[in-house]
């Protein structure tokens, strides 16, 4: 096997359990378009061009609530305004990518995706991680793709009482947890924490877990030494 | 515009949105200089991201623009940062989290 295929097996092996949190959100992003008055094709398409969850669910919402339309994709892109801090995390990862390459590899970013690679891949010796982290990508699109069409498809089958779109923050706490293992991770952690904590739900236009993130790095770069940044 | 027009063009304007945010930094990576506090700004953007997605969810309930305190998500949360702390393992992690949950909004009498 080549390496090149090697390591997109590898990227799509190490998200597998990922999976399971995908389906819940999925599944709430196509019917949240089936709901709005739409049909199948629109919750694939959306799915397709934007493929990113959480600002597709909150442009569907506030688009059937019949919000000016500069407020529905101002507040989605707000909601989608973390990824370009990933984008600017990641980039040095994925530097040996081809310049051809590199705006697909940009719209391959997602939050799983993310961290999958920056958590797992980037340390695994035996894997190109610009590979890894493509066939990361296939793998949660493919799940992406088929469960938006199944909640587009099937409505709210599932009843609201089974809470299953609690599998998705369950599925990052998941991923968090490995990443804690020093003091200033879990200070990084504790601090974000609380700014989410207080201001999601004080903060207009889902402003709140922007501004959360910011404080985690900005007290990370407080408090990493700088002998502990020279050696990584 | 009709409602159909008007969601595609929602969509359209927001998938290129997107893409910018997420592709500009990858592209532009090794052409513009990335000064050293920048570095030092982007080394814990993996735990605050993942702690930021976490923590609304497992504190909340959101019904409409309204955030509620919804004390079984709290606890199936904590039971679960327990479990992954201790396993690192994403199944048994979902699992006891949603075990726990199921469990507590039926002994708390409520959803959330």
């Amino acid at each position: 096997m080549s390496t090149k295929k090697f390591s997109m097996r590898a990227g799509a092996k190490d998200v597998v359990a990922i999976l399971l949190g995908i389906v819940p959100f999925g599944l709430v992003a196509g019917s949240a378009v089936v709901h709005a008055g739409f049909g199948v094709r629109e919750a694939l398409g959306q799915s397709l061009l934007v493929n990113a969850g959480a600002s597709q669910i909150v442009a569907t919402s506030l688009f059937a609530e019949g919000a000016p339309l500069f407020v529905v994709i101002g507040t989605a892109l707000v909601v989608n305004a973390r990824m370009f801090i990933y984008s600017t995390s990641i980039a040095p990862v994925l530097s040996d990518a081809s310049p051809k390459l590199r705006p697909l590899l940009g719209h391959m970013l997602v939050d799983q995706n993310y961290a999958t690679t920056m958590t797992i891949g980037r340390f695994r010796e035996d894997v190109d991680v610009v590979y890894y982290y493509m066939g990361a990508w296939l793998a949660l699109a493919s799940v992406w793709q088929l469960s938006t069409i199944a909640g587009a498809l099937l409505g709210s089958f599932v009843p609201a009482s089974w809470s299953l779109e609690f599998a998705v923050p369950l599925v990052f706490l998941a991923m968090l947890a490995p990443a804690l293992k020093g003091r200033v991770e879990i200070e990084v952690a504790v601090v974000t924490g609380v700014a989410a904590a207080v201001l999601v739900p004080l903060l207009p236009m889902q402003t709140g877990l922007l501004a959360a993130m910011l404080a985690g790095m900005l007290w990370g770069a407080f408090r990493a030494k700088p002998a502990e940044e020279a050696s990584s | 515009m009709s409602d159909l027009a008007r969601f595609w063009l929602v969509t359209i304007v927001l998938a290129v949105g997107t893409w910018l945010m997420r592709s500009l930094p990858i592209m532009l990576h090794g052409t513009v200089p990335s000064p050293k506090w920048a570095e030092r700004l982007l080394r814990y953007v993996p735990i605050a991201a993942l702690t930021a997605l976490v923590v609304p969810g497992a504190l909340y309930v959101k019904t409409g623009a309204e955030y509620g305190f919804a004390p079984a998500r709290t606890i199936a949360a904590v039971a679960a940062l327990v479990v992954a702390l201790r396993t690192r393992n994403v199944v048994a992690t979902l699992a006891v989290g949603m075990a726990v949950l199921w469990t507590a909004q039926v002994l708390l009498g409520r959803l959330g």
